[in-house]
């Protein structure tokens, strides 16, 4: 089951967070379509947030497919993002991480590392992935 | 959430309280609907304490009147009912354990869920047999919120509950309320000074200064309604497109930052000069608090 | 809110409970000591002998040395008298101050007045529960301090004299109940503890103070007697009167002397020792002896009212508290 983080200085809206964390999960295969998303209460306890914000998240899950509200048992997920990327996910990120061996070898710091990457994100793929900008 | 979206669960109007001769309360008319968590917001001795002992009735008015779904607090045991208080400090019979003060809760409550405090309290591991006055801030505080909620409140009022917390406890502290509210769907009136508490918990804002109120509103739409705008300097705020009211201004050589209310929701200025950012509920906040300090410096001066 | 009365209260009503014990315990014997050497001196029969008339003729005092012997034997433990007329204040002290300054002082009102029943009822609750609790105590106390005193009473002070009046009967209930509801108020007027004690103990003693040497005297306008110094006549010791003032009286009404004078019939030089001329008479103003419960009364109606009009002030200020 997905556990939802905080980051307390970021400027996404809380509900939002939460939104994107289960996307994230769901491109990444860590959640799948038939899991259950934590129960409001649960979520609303352990991030001390308002439970309204939590049901927000979900309706916006739900209103995008993601996610199916089935009443008296909670929130499911439906869909997934993974796309037919998903198997070939794994031998992608041994190659990233041997590339990042490499780096770090050359003497390169972490910012240094997420600045060439994300130099070279926007240039090789010319406008960011729409689901990472509001 | 259970409560009708309609309702009101507490309404004020011309509100007033007096000590002495010094209000501590005054004009104070709001409309909390139902369903909401709402913050109360405002410096030390700005009136909080007052407007939540007023709607507790603990107080009686001076001034107004005050009405917890329609019917005045001070009224009989059957309004006292339906309030659920959690007053400034916590405060319990230190030589009582938790399983007595639920006893006690029991014998003087008509409606009283006392398994829903035990279970709250056992699966937060507190130790129910030991007198309150041993435990730690936190775990009295979390009794204190348990006793609260075993009325079953429909209105639950919490006076700087988590004030004197340390962070954990605070977090833990506002996570039990989160859960409670998940469940009943109960309508919550908390006041804090600590901003950071409040910004992820409530959806309703009310903001008291100096014994007025100075801001009450949705969360969002409030935050809607306000845009900080940066732009060439000038004397006439007012003048600037878009600008509805100016909330705070501060200026520079050059440049003109406001802290402004917006002629429409969300808009831009269609000043190409001016540049608008969205606002937090603390920018909000500090500014209306700001601007009140201000205006009283201007007053005496 | 019997059963939160009870948990609140129960450590001191425990406390009061083996105070009145370990007291009961040391009072007892002595008592009944000292009724014993009563009866078995012969001083009771004595003085019952004597009756209960003002004025003895034609006998000497008869009892005198009996009397003397008894004092002598039992005076010390009648400064225990002091103990019993605080022992009602004690009550306030302990329960009344606290009762409502407790819970300000900690902030717990604003826990038990935010519960399902009103402060009102609260409050009439707390006091009736412990008025009802202390009742009985004061009632066997009062009860016992009478019979433990009676011998005492009984030999020559009189049960209206200072001190006696104020132990015994029934007045040390109403003290009690007044104490408790002064206690009370107190604590809705300061609001913390320590002062509420010290306006309760400042406050029960002006009370009991001024009421007992200003209007106690006032009751019942006082008796006068006169008699002649040369009639062979006594004052009965047994006869219990309350003797606000005393003395020679000469022929023109003048106070002489504040002595009383006891001469053979045709005796000048008698009275010339009494530095007295003939034709002088001995006086006194008192309240006789069996006015014992009707000032009884009268004083316990003063305290009960007293206790009303406290608690009425008190459950009104209550209201007050936030």
């Amino acid at each position: 089951m997905i556990e939802f983080v905080l980051d307390g200085r970021s400027k996404v809206a809380t509900y939002m967070q939460l939104v994107l964390q289960v996307k994230q999960a769901l491109r990444v295969g860590i959640a799948q379509p038939g899991d259950q998303l934590p129960k409001v209460r649960e979520v609303a306890r352990t991030l001390a947030i308002n439970p309204n914000t939590v049901l927000k998240a979900y309706r916006q899950l739900e209103l995008e497919g993601l996610a199916e509200g089935r009443p008296g048992v909670g929130t499911f997920l439906v869909a997934t993002l993974a796309g037919d990327s998903l198997p070939q996910q794994a031998e992608l990120r041994e190659e990233l991480v041997a590339w990042l061996r490499r780096a770090q070898a050359a003497g390169l710091a972490r910012e240094d590392v997420a600045a060439l990457i994300d130099t070279t994100l926007r240039a090789t793929l010319d406008r960011p992935v729409p689901d990472d900008a509001h | 959430m259970t409560e009708d979206a309609h309702e009101t669960a507490l309404e004020t109007d011309a509100l007033g309280k007096r000590y002495g001769r010094a209000w501590a309360l005054r004009g104070c008319a709001l409309r909390l609907p139902a369903g909401r968590i709402a913050a109360l917001v405002g410096p030390n001795g700005a009136g909080k304490s007052t407007l939540l002992h007023l709607a507790v009735g603990l107080l009686r008015p001076d001034a107004g009147q005050v009405r917890v779904f329609g019917r005045d607090p001070r009224g009989d045991s059957e309004t006292l009912a339906d309030i659920g208080f959690v007053a400034q400090d916590t405060p319990l019979y230190r030589d009582f354990t938790a399983d007595e003060l639920i006893t006690m809760g029991a014998r003087l409550n008509r409606r009283w869920d006392a398994d829903l405090a035990r279970d709250r309290l056992t699966g937060i591991g507190i130790p129910t047999r030991k007198p309150v006055g041993g435990l730690s801030g936190g775990q009295r505080a979390q009794v204190a919120l348990a006793l609260a909620l075993a009325k079953r409140p429909r209105l639950l009022l919490l006076d700087e509950p988590a004030a004197a917390l340390d962070p954990l406890a605070r977090h833990e502290f506002m996570g039990a309320l989160m859960s409670a509210v998940a469940e009943s769907g109960t309508t919550v009136l908390l006041s804090s000074h600590l901003l950071a508490d409040l910004e992820r918990v409530c959806d309703y804002l009310i903001l008291l200064q100096t014994a007025h109120v100075q801001l009450a509103g949705d969360v969002d739409e409030l935050l809607a309604q306000h845009r900080t705008l940066t732009g060439p300097r000038t004397d006439r705020p007012e003048a600037v497109p878009g600008v509805r009211s100016v909330i705070r201004a501060s200026h520079t050589d050059r440049q003109t930052t406001l802290l402004a209310r917006t002629t429409t929701t969300g808009t831009v200025p269609t000043d190409p000069a001016w540049s608008a950012h969205e606002v937090s509920l603390e920018d909000l906040v500090l500014a209306y608090l700001g601007a009140a300090d201000t205006h009283r410096t201007e007053v005496t001066a | 809110m019997i059963w939160l009365t009870w948990r609140q209260h129960r450590k001191q009503l425990v406390y009061l409970a083996l105070g009145l014990a370990a007291l009961a315990a040391l009072m007892v014997p002595t008592g009944l000591s000292m009724h014993d050497t009563f009866q078995d001196s012969g001083l009771a029969d004595c003085l019952d002998a004597l009756g209960t008339d003002v004025l003895l003729s034609g006998q000497v005092d008869t009892c005198d040395a009996l009397r003397r012997q008894f004092t002598d034997e039992f005076n010390s433990l009648t400064m225990v008298a002091i103990l019993f007329m605080v022992l009602p204040l004690l009550v306030g002290l302990f329960f009344g101050a606290p009762l409502v300054a407790r819970e300000v002082e900690h902030g717990t009102h604003r826990l038990v007045w935010t519960q399902g029943i009103t402060r009102r009822r609260w409050a009439l609750t707390k006091l009736g529960l412990l008025g009802g609790l202390t009742l009985p105590l004061a009632v066997v106390y009062a009860l016992g301090v009478t019979w433990w005193f009676a011998p005492v009473a009984a030999n020559g002070t009189g049960r209206l004299a200072y001190g006696f009046f104020d132990v015994q009967g029934i007045v040390p209930v109403a003290y009690t109940l007044f104490a408790l509801a002064l206690g009370t108020f107190a604590g809705t007027a300061t609001r913390r503890v320590l002062p509420a004690m010290a306006v309760t103990l400042g406050g029960f003693a002006a009370v009991r103070l001024g009421i007992e040497t200003l209007l106690r005297p006032h009751y019942m306008p006082p008796e006068e007697l006169s008699y002649s110094t040369t009639g062979g006549q006594w004052l009965n010791p047994a006869a219990d009167s309350w003797i606000y003032e005393s003395g020679v009286r000469n022929a023109d009404g003048e106070l002489v002397s504040s002595g009383l004078i006891g001469c053979p019939p045709h005796d000048p030089l008698c009275l010339d020792r009494g530095g007295v001329e003939p034709g002088s008479s001995n006086w006194q103003l008192y309240q006789p002896g069996d006015r014992f419960w009707t000032f009884q009364f009268i004083e316990t109606g003063i305290f009960l009212g007293l206790t009303a009009l406290l608690c009425y002030l008190a459950v009104r200020r209550i209201r007050q508290i936030a």
